[in-house]
């Protein structure tokens, strides 16, 4: 109780600081004068009655500090010295005060740049409710690889175990989605009956799956996702009017789930499963994806895993060899959704906590150079009774100056960074959208930059206060064997950075070299001025029968659509070449199909609906010679527009109608390994196996490689088919559109053509630059990452030896002196200092040529076109970093040569 | 008249003593309280009043109003709270305590 009033009153008196010092000052002058008049009337004269008063008070100034002291703001008065103190000494050399603040912002920066992801990705909870109670289950196959669930081996699992506390299922697709503001390509998610029951989460909006929707034949109902809500169906509150269209049903829209909740990733539409069909028998078809479940209260996850494992090998025994589940998974859903990033973040984690210990030891090394040129003012603050903690928390001030400015550059840089991160990031990572520079985040920079300064000021302030104020007072006392020890530290450390500097450097030089070979490969087809468009092809009816299957092969309609859509789009002002294509080049969607042909020259056509033509077809599978080519839809204009060259024979055109004998274009790799030394036009081959068709078809005509799955790898042999013998409704297929405008010029028009012909259709634009430069994402991704911890290792080295060598030549200032007074050089001192420190660097760096010359070898994998001992790469670095380091050794070395021999000697 | 330094740790009852005594009085008073009380054998170093006047402040023992003084100056005047009258008698029973332990001490032959 007294405490507190006492603090209160302590706080009170904080705030009137400008009051209390005037009370006190006027009450201390009322004092004097008091006591000087009555000197006065003793008969003292006023001069002398004056001092009498001053001597009998005392040292006012002192007083005052005591009584301020009384109220205990000493510390506070004390550190606001040592700030204003600190900032003053760290103008006074505002260079090194840059180069300081800048190594910690670099550090701080990366660290908390690569926190804020491994925060995002693997610390923080998942958003829904009880997070740490849900599990991911799999089925485990026999060589340990994890595999989906089938459907009996679920119902097996979940019937039979005593752990978890339901089990649902769900899979996820992107599929076209009409009806709302527009069509638009989402993930849709049918989930099982028990999925929103595990998961606890409850729609904000409408209700759940109604029992009836939820069964065989009931009435599709979909729940949508918030922002799905938000966007496509203006956040109506009335969702009855919504009907939405896709996978062949009309959907009502009959709830809208919380905001975050995204699971299985990128679904904006979840479906009752049961809408797609009957459960499947069979023990081998992984039909789920996604398998969640929650612990029953009181269940470790060690529990439910040796249940779960029980009764898989139970089933396995029971029902082989109709399984290929040898074992259960059960892993934390957190940790399932993120196990293929985990490893790679935390080595990142551990290489940039490895980077901020060597910016610290950067900064500690300059710190302490210039702690020795503040020696002997030191020894003076120390000898006038500064006690060692007083010396110390100085220290203390000065370097939370330096983190603290060096943290909130560092933040600036991560937000940067982050952004650049997650643009830069191969989007099949997990988790990512949930990256942010957040609280915590902020936290935990804040945090490293507090201890980075606890950590430089004890380390400064021990080897700087450790000098005898006599020593340090005395005459030509500047003897430097006490900190031998601590030089050849610094100097190791120096060294050692070389060494790791130099591997990053080697790994970013191979990669970046990797990258310039890959982009210097002829792709075989031109990638300006074209505009992609993907769409799924409309058919007359949804085949979701076999026999509707068979039908469609004969639905004259997709080939129609697309001729009158080329059509529309070739009228545009502007538009040089229209054609399409199953699967353009480097696409991230994937690329044409492949499997195997066959070779039948002068054989009848086949007709599947006689046993004769099957069997003799079987016949033809075991006997025949054949090869493997990739399987491509395309028009005439598809050559045309991407410039691939027409070598031989011709492309397709009109006499390839739907009923005139199947026209194939060979690529030439395939051309020359199939038909050495001959002539391949005419030669018919038999392609049948990839779209149902039987039909024969006969080479016409012969065009160019391209690099078509990567420009890594080499082109794949292609047999390309015509669209108007060949095109299928309901697959995707991609218009390309070259225009001697930009592409953005022409995006607006075709849009509009779309949505005049098929209003359903959801187009996909892309430039076709971008689809090229995003197949290269991965490689820029890799070459970024290694490349920036490169540069920040380069220049945290440059930094490192510049600190201690400065510190080496500031030790030496008067044995330069008397070098010179005895006739050396400038030139000589400068060939000493950099000397000395070419010996550590010369050293560091065959280590690190070495280290590299192991590791690369680690990396072969992710470089294209060079070895991972490439000379030239090794060379390079090793110069570029030679150079960076004589750089910052030339800086200390010229100030060496600058000594005044009469100044550096007097000066001791 | 030679003049004692007061002994350590006696400054806070002085004062003490000299607000129970007279209630209300500003710094000079104090002072002049104290010397002419002990027939300016004790002599307090003026200035060290203020500080231990505030750490009184602080601990609660005593309270500050400004007023004006016979010469029509504005001061700042000093009174005991309860909290003071009872650290009052702990001070001095401290100090007899003390005193008594010296007295016996030199007196033991």
């Amino acid at each position: 109780m007294n405490w507190f009033r006492g603090l209160g009153r302590r706080i009170w008196m904080l705030f009137r600081r400008k009051d209390f010092d005037a009370d006190l000052d006027e009450e201390m002058r009322l004092h004097r004068e008091l006591r000087e008049q009555e000197e006065i009337e003793r008969g003292l004269p006023a001069e002398e009655a004056r001092y009498a008063a001053k001597r009998r008070f005392g040292n006012d100034l002192a007083l005052r500090e005591e009584s301020r002291d009384m109220w205990g703001w000493g510390w506070l008065d004390n550190s606001i010295q040592d700030v204003r103190y600190g900032l003053r000494m760290l103008a006074r050399n505002p260079g090194v005060t840059g180069v300081m603040i800048a190594t910690l912002a670099i550090a701080i920066g990366a660290t908390t740049a690569i926190f804020s992801v491994v925060y995002g990705v693997l610390l923080r909870s998942l958003p829904y409710p009880r997070p740490d109670r849900l599990v991911s289950i799999s089925e485990v196959a026999a060589d340990g690889h994890l595999m989906g669930f089938t459907d009996p081996n679920f119902a097996d699992l979940r019937a039979a175990n005593h752990t978890l506390d339901g089990m649902a299922l769900a899979k996820s697709w992107p599929t076209t989605v009409s009806g709302a503001a527009g069509p638009a390509r989402l993930g849709v998610a049918p989930v099982s009956a028990d999925f929103f029951r595990v998961m606890e989460v409850a729609p904000i909006l409408g209700r759940g799956f109604s029992r009836d929707e939820m069964q065989e034949g009931g009435t599709p109902a979909a729940l949508v996702s918030y922002g799905y809500w938000r966007q496509h169906l203006g956040s109506s509150t009335d969702l009855s009017s919504f009907k939405l269209k896709a996978e062949d049903h009309t959907f009502s829209v009959v709830g809208v789930l919380p905001p975050g909740f995204s699971y299985p990733a990128h679904t904006e539409l979840w479906v009752p499963a049961e809408l797609f069909g009957a459960q499947s028998p069979s023990r081998t078809s992984h039909n789920w994806s996604a398998a969640v479940a929650r612990l029953r209260g009181g269940v470790s996850l060690t529990q439910a895993r040796s249940d779960l494992s029980v009764l898989a090998h139970r089933l396995h025994q029971q029902y082989k060899p109709e399984i290929d589940m040898t074992d259960a998974s059960v892993t934390p859903l957190r940790a399932a959704l993120t196990a293929s990033i985990r490893p790679a973040l935390l080595i990142l984690l551990a290489a940039v906590g490895f980077l901020l210990l060597v910016g610290c030891a950067n900064v500690a090394n300059l710190l302490l150079a210039r702690a020795v040129e503040r020696e002997r003012e030191l020894a003076v603050r120390a000898a006038l009774g500064a006690g060692r903690g007083r010396l110390v928390r100085q220290f203390l001030a000065e370097s939370l100056l330096l983190s603290l400015a060096g943290g909130g550059l560092g933040v600036l840089l991560a937000l940067g960074g982050v952004d650049g991160l997650l643009a830069l990031a191969p989007p099949n990572l997990p988790r990512l959208e949930e990256v942010s520079v957040n609280l915590a985040v902020l936290g935990f920079a804040l945090g490293i930059a507090v201890l980075v300064a606890v950590s430089l000021a004890t380390a400064t302030a021990l080897r700087a206060t450790a000098v005898d104020p006599q020593a340090g007072l005395g005459e030509g006392s500047r003897g430097a064997s006490g900190s031998l020890a601590s030089n050849r530290l610094a100097r190791i450390l120096a060294g050692g950075q070389m060494a790791v500097t130099l591997v990053l450097l080697a790994g970013a030089g191979l990669l970046g070299r990797s990258l310039l070979r890959v982009l210097s490969v002829d792709p075989g087809f031109r990638t300006s001025n074209i505009l992609t468009m993907e769409i799924e092809v409309p058919a007359s009816q949804p085949s979701s029968s076999i026999a509707a299957a068979i039908e469609a092969i004969k639905d004259t309609k997709p080939a129609n659509f697309m001729s009158s859509l080329f059509d529309r789009l070739r009228a545009l002002p502007g538009v040089e070449e229209v054609g399409g294509v199953s699967d353009v080049p480097l696409a991230e969607e994937g690329d044409c199909p492949d499997g195997k042909f066959l070779l039948l020259d002068r054989q009848p056509e086949l007709d599947l609906t006689k046993p004769e033509d099957s069997a003799r077809l079987d016949r033809l599978w075991s006997t025949a010679p054949g090869g493997e080519a990739d399987y491509c839809v395309a028009s005439e204009g598809y050559f045309k527009a991407l410039a691939i060259p027409l070598l031989h024979g011709r492309l397709f055109d009109e006499r390839d109608t739907a009923n005139a004998s199947h026209a194939a274009v060979i690529s030439q790799s395939l051309a020359r390994n199939t038909w050495p030394n001959q002539d391949p036009l005419g030669h018919t081959i038999e392609f049948g196996n990839m779209d149902g068709d039987m039909r024969l078809l006969t080479v016409v005509g012969v065009v160019g490689d391209v690099h078509d799955r990567s420009l890594e790898k080499p082109p794949d042999p292609i047999v390309y088919v015509d669209y108007r013998q060949r095109l299928r409704g309901e697959r995707d297929f991609t218009v390309v559109v070259r225009g001697d405008v930009p592409p953005q010029v022409m995006l607006a028009s075709a849009r509009r053509i779309i949505h005049d012909l098929a209003p359903d259709v959801a187009p996909r634009f892309q430039t076709f630059q971008d689809v090229f430069s995003a197949s290269l994402s991965t490689r820029r991704f890799n070459l970024t990452l290694v490349g920036s911890f490169a540069v920040s290792a380069l220049l945290l080295a440059a930094v490192g030896i510049y600190g201690v060598m400065a510190y080496w030549v500031g030790r030496r200032t008067r044995e330069f002196g008397i070098r010179m007074a005895l006739g050396a050089l400038p030139r000589n001192v400068l060939k000493h200092v950099l000397g000395h420190s070419l010996r550590t660097m010369a050293v560091g760096m065959l280590v690190g040529l070495g280290g590299a010359f192991v590791l690369t070898r680690t990396m072969e994998s992710l470089l294209f076109g060079v070895a991972a001992s490439d000379p030239l790469t090794f060379a390079g670095v090793a110069l570029t970093l030679g150079a960076v380091a004589m750089l910052a050794t030339y800086i200390p070395a010229h100030r060496a040569t600058k000594v005044d021999p009469l100044v550096a000697l007097r000066y001791e | 008249m030679h003049q004692n330094e007061i002994p350590p740790g006696t400054l806070y009852l002085l004062i003490l003593k000299a607000l129970a005594r007279s209630g209300e009085l500003h710094g000079y008073e104090i002072a002049t309280w104290i010397e002419q009380v002990s027939d300016e054998v004790l002599q307090v170093e003026e200035g060290s009043l203020y500080p231990a006047l505030q750490r009184m402040l602080v601990k609660g023992w005593v309270t500050a109003k400004w007023g004006v003084t016979a010469g029509n100056r504005r001061a700042r005047y000093y009174h005991l709270t309860p909290l003071g009258r009872k650290q009052l008698e702990v001070e001095v029973s401290q100090f007899e305590r003390v005193v008594a332990a010296i007295t016996r001490a030199i007196q033991t032959a």
